[in-house]
């Protein structure tokens, strides 16, 4: 319970550490805020004044700190291109994210956990095989191409499926599909390796000379066995899912925080970046944060 | 025991295989603009072409520029960004990975404490980042794969050397008076090798995923450099009817990664089992 | 008087195949168990004993070794013939067996209790409180002292000696007529090593079983076996009471092998070792194997294989023993 407990304000100070490092890093950019606001034709005192009024001529520490002052209270600024205020965006954005992150997890999990363990009990045979050969492809084709190839086959050609936009549950399955690819390949592949490893361990003969059956052995104490690195790699998830989504996001158009960040970086949309970055490194941050906790959990040796 | 390991390798499937298309690919990248020339003359009148069509071997895009060309530079670019950033990454990280787990102590905690800070990013948010405040183009892509690269390799030496220095062999050096640099290189470095050079085949292939990740939404390599995420992105509303616009850069991408990846895999089984933990524990990442 | 034996094996031989690897590492091995005694197999590493241990349950590692020729009688059947399902009745509830590192063969993440309890449903159902019971009474039985306190560790808690209890706990608890003991005492401190081995010979009693110790150790041995059977390169080559093994060793082995041991009391105090190394198994001599390290070897002995045949009061191979 204590280490929890100091795990989670470590966590904080991560938290506002990463916060200064995001806010610091965009705001030190040599890149020109003004471009995005203001005509190209606008004069050098103008920009300077368009400075001023947003506050980027104050120190960064100050600027920092105002904008934490301002975060707590709710104020998160407007974004730069459409001046829609970001605490009315954020709102929807976050759903939608959340609705598409946690459907790849869970995909990557139901689906990727049970093959691993087919691959392990099969090892050697064709399924086995076939299963590798597939995670190792899986996990090579770029998630970008995948989204290009599932849109053309699912969407212009056979006009199954929508090809953007969120639209309700058919929206869902191809961005969530090809979200989940890299994943699900990545999970066949440890939970095979760890169910391996753990088939071969002195208990498991201690089990069998026990009278205990194989079903049993397996699906009860190697998989126990086999489930910490597999929670570890469920809290990592998370932050790949996060950096992923940016790309998939933009290629559904899919209006979640990755593909507003994008295009926010695309057109140097600051207080756009700010916020949106922020909370990214939020998601990751607390999904490393569950997956820590899940595995002090779930590891006896660390219980006690 | 080279010859033993030779031997073992020849009969590595994995690493037979990637090997080879890791060959191709690289004398692809290396020789093929010279022997394609100009990726960029444009000939808005042609358009179109479909592969295999004379003069085109792979076909032409929208703007009429030579596929095949443009793809031998986009591997170039790819290869560039992958392999010189990783280099640099196994040197520093390696370096630091040796101090953090030999010295121990403040040093040792200031730097996991940074280590750890930097490791918990995803590597496109920290790329995207990095484009977000230096500017769209090659370099925020190679100072974000870099950093992550060092970090991770810093990671998993520091936890290979913290390992390897409880175990007699170490005991018994530094009992026999040999100065810590002999024993960071004589003794540790040869041991660690392995799993470095595992986990930055891995690592190539991450690099060479967010390089094209990053183009395609148009962060990372700038027109009219060829880099194969934006021939991807630009070949997007053609599917239909011109796909190989974007499937051949694609494919390449593809197979890029693919060899990377199973000469990592065969790199792997063929040093050590015993790797197979640390390194997955490290590219659960 | 002979008691009908509760185990006898008979030729049994156990090979190792592989890509282009094929040969047997336990050669016609003949041996029973009997009501009551404590049989221990002695050998030096890679005779086969472990290997022939782990065949009754059929735990050999099946790809690679298999059982090539033989039969191990149990009751009215045949273990080699019978399929996994069906040594499943046997193991744990008949035949029980413990292993070697108590550290490593305990499952982690279980307690001691679930792990007790698993081993007694494996067999019969009874409710909760009674496999509890059970339980702790099978703690108790192998020496433990707080049994309650037990049920709800996990074995990283516990040291050597205890768990090695708890796997005695677990062999007990199906109220096997024979444990196969496994090197049970080679990972544990010297002084936990005798309390073990003191507890397996009151079990012998106390339940009436019969024990087959696989051991390295003539110590071991000498202070709770009835009766012993060497082993030399897969065979066994003495074979007897320990009072007549120790007492007058015929086999030149068997004789190399106590005076290779330092013992008290005795006169001499010189290690006499065997010169030589063992063969390995896909290299052995034709004819005996142990010629080229034997002090007695006659020229038959490096052509034809001795048989192991009756010497009085115990079983040899050799055609030259100490008489």
């Amino acid at each position: 319970m204590k280490s929890i407990i100091s795990r989670v304000i470590s966590t904080l100070l991560l938290l506002l550490a990463s916060s200064l490092a995001v806010f610091a890093a965009i705001r030190v950019s040599g890149g020109d805020v003004t471009a995005a606001r203001m005509p190209a034709s606008a004069s050098a005192e103008d920009r300077e004044l368009f400075r001023h009024q947003i506050g980027l001529d104050q120190p960064i520490l100050k600027q920092y700190v105002t904008y934490m002052g301002n975060f707590v209270t709710g104020d998160l600024g407007n974004s730069l291109t459409s001046n829609a205020k970001i605490s009315t965006l954020a709102g929807e954005k976050i759903r939608n994210s959340l609705i598409l992150g946690g459907s790849s997890i869970l995909i990557v999990f139901v689906v990727g956990v049970p093959l691993g363990m087919i691959a392990a009990l099969k090892r050697n045979t064709w399924i086995d095989t076939g299963v590798t050969s597939f995670s190792v492809a899986g996990m090579a084709i770029p998630n970008f191409w995948l989204a290009l190839l599932t849109i053309y086959l699912f969407a212009s050609t056979l006009h199954w499926l929508p090809s953007g936009g969120q639209g309700g549950f058919k929206s869902l399955i191809l961005p969530a599909l090809v979200l989940s690819a890299e994943g699900i390949a990545l999970t066949v592949r440890m939970t095979r390796s760890a169910m391996l490893e753990n088939i071969g361990q002195d208990f498991v003969r201690t089990l069998r000379a026990a009278g205990l059956s194989e079903r049993r052995i397996y699906f009860k104490h190697v998989l126990r066995n086999s489930l910490l690195p597999i929670i570890s790699l469920a809290g990592l998830r998370v932050g790949q899912v996060v950096g992923y989504a940016l790309v998939v996001e933009t290629i559904f158009g899919w209006p979640g925080v990755g593909q507003i960040l994008v295009n926010g970086v695309l057109r140097r949309d600051y207080p756009i970046i700010q916020f949106f970055s922020l909370l990214l490194v939020i998601a990751v941050t607390l999904g490393n944060l569950l997956a820590s906790i899940g595995y002090t959990l779930a590891n006896p040796r660390l219980r006690k | 025991m080279l010859m033993n390991l030779l031997h073992r390798a020849r009969k590595n499937k994995q690493l037979v295989s990637g090997s080879i298309l890791a060959a191709v690919i690289v004398v692809l990248g290396v020789f093929g603009p010279f022997l394609l020339g100009d990726y960029s003359s444009q000939d808005l009148l042609t358009g179109h072409l479909p592969p295999r069509t004379s003069g085109y071997l792979l076909g032409s895009d929208a703007l009429g520029r030579d596929i095949a060309a443009r793809a031998v530079v986009g591997i170039r670019i790819s290869l560039f960004v992958a392999i010189s950033v990783t280099a640099i990454a196994v040197i520093i990280g390696t370096a630091i990975g040796l101090t953090a787990g030999y010295v121990r102590g403040a040093i040792d905690n200031f730097i996991t404490l940074i280590v750890d800070f930097i490791w918990g990013f995803p590597l496109i948010l920290v790329a995207v980042l990095a484009a977000a405040s230096i500017g769209s183009g090659l370099l925020p892509v190679i100072l974000a794969v870099g950093l992550v690269n060092t970090v991770a390799i810093a990671r998993v030496v520091r936890g290979e050397v913290l390992g390897l220095t409880e175990k007699e062999f170490i005991v018994a050096a530094k009992a026999g008076g040999y100065s810590t640099v002999r024993i960071l290189s004589k003794h540790l470095l040869p041991n660690i090798m392995p799993v470095v050079l595992v986990l930055s085949s891995y690592y190539v292939a991450v690099a060479i995923i967010a390089e094209a990740s990053l183009s395609f939404v148009g962060l990372g390599a700038q027109p009219p450099l060829p880099s194969l995420g934006q021939m991807v992105s630009d070949g997007r509303g053609f599917l239909i009817m011109n796909h190989w616009e974007s499937t051949v850069p694609g494919v390449v991408i593809f197979i890029m990664v693919l060899s990377v990846s199973l000469i990592g895999d065969g790199l792997r089984d063929l040093l050590d089992p015993r790797l197979r933990t640390a390194v997955e524990r490290a590219s659960s990442k | 008087m002979k008691q009908t034996p509760l185990l006898e094996i008979q030729d049994l031989s156990i090979g190792l195949k592989g890509d282009n690897i094929e040969y047997d590492i336990v050669r016609n091995v003949n041996f029973s168990i009997n009501p009551n005694e404590i049989l221990a197999i002695v050998g030096e590493s890679g005779c086969g004993k472990s290997l022939t241990a782990l065949s009754i349950l059929g735990l050999q590692a099946s790809p690679p070794l298999r059982i090539t020729s033989g039969s191990i009688k149990f009751g009215d059947r045949d273990l080699t013939k019978l399929s996994q399902e069906e040594l499943r009745s046997v193991r744990g509830a008949e035949i029980a067996m413990i292993f070697q590192d108590p550290m490593s063969a305990l499952d982690p993440m279980f307690t001691v209790g679930t792990l007790l309890k698993s081993a007694i449903r494996a067999h019969k159902k009874v409710d909760d409180a009674t496999a509890e019971k059970i339980s702790l009474e099978s703690l108790a039985d192998a020496g433990i002292e707080d049994p309650r306190r037990r049920l709800a560790e996990y074995p990283f808690q516990l040291s050597g000696g205890v768990s090695q209890r708890v796997m005695i706990a677990l062999a007990l608890v199906n109220n096997p007529k024979i444990i196969i003991a496994d090197e049970p005492t080679t990972a544990l401190d010297v002084t936990v090593q005798a309390q073990i081995l003191e507890r397996l010979k009151d079990l012998k009693k106390e339940r009436g079983m019969s024990i087959m110790l696989i051991t390295h150790n003539l110590g071991v041995v000498a202070s709770i076996a009835d009766r012993m059977a060497v082993m030399y390169t897969g065979e066994i080559v003495e074979i007897g009471s320990v009072e007549n093994v120790f007492g007058k060793p015929q086999h030149p082995y068997t004789n190399g092998l106590l005076g290779a041991v330092p013992r008290l009391g005795t006169g001499s105090a010189e290690l006499i070792p065997i010169i030589g190394r063992v063969p390995q198994p896909d290299n052995l001599p034709s004819g005996c194997t142990f010629v080229d390290r034997c002090g007695r070897a006659v020229e038959k002995c490096s052509t034809q294989r001795p048989e192991l045949v009756s010497q009085g009061s115990v079983d040899v191979r050799c055609f030259n023993p100490f008489k």
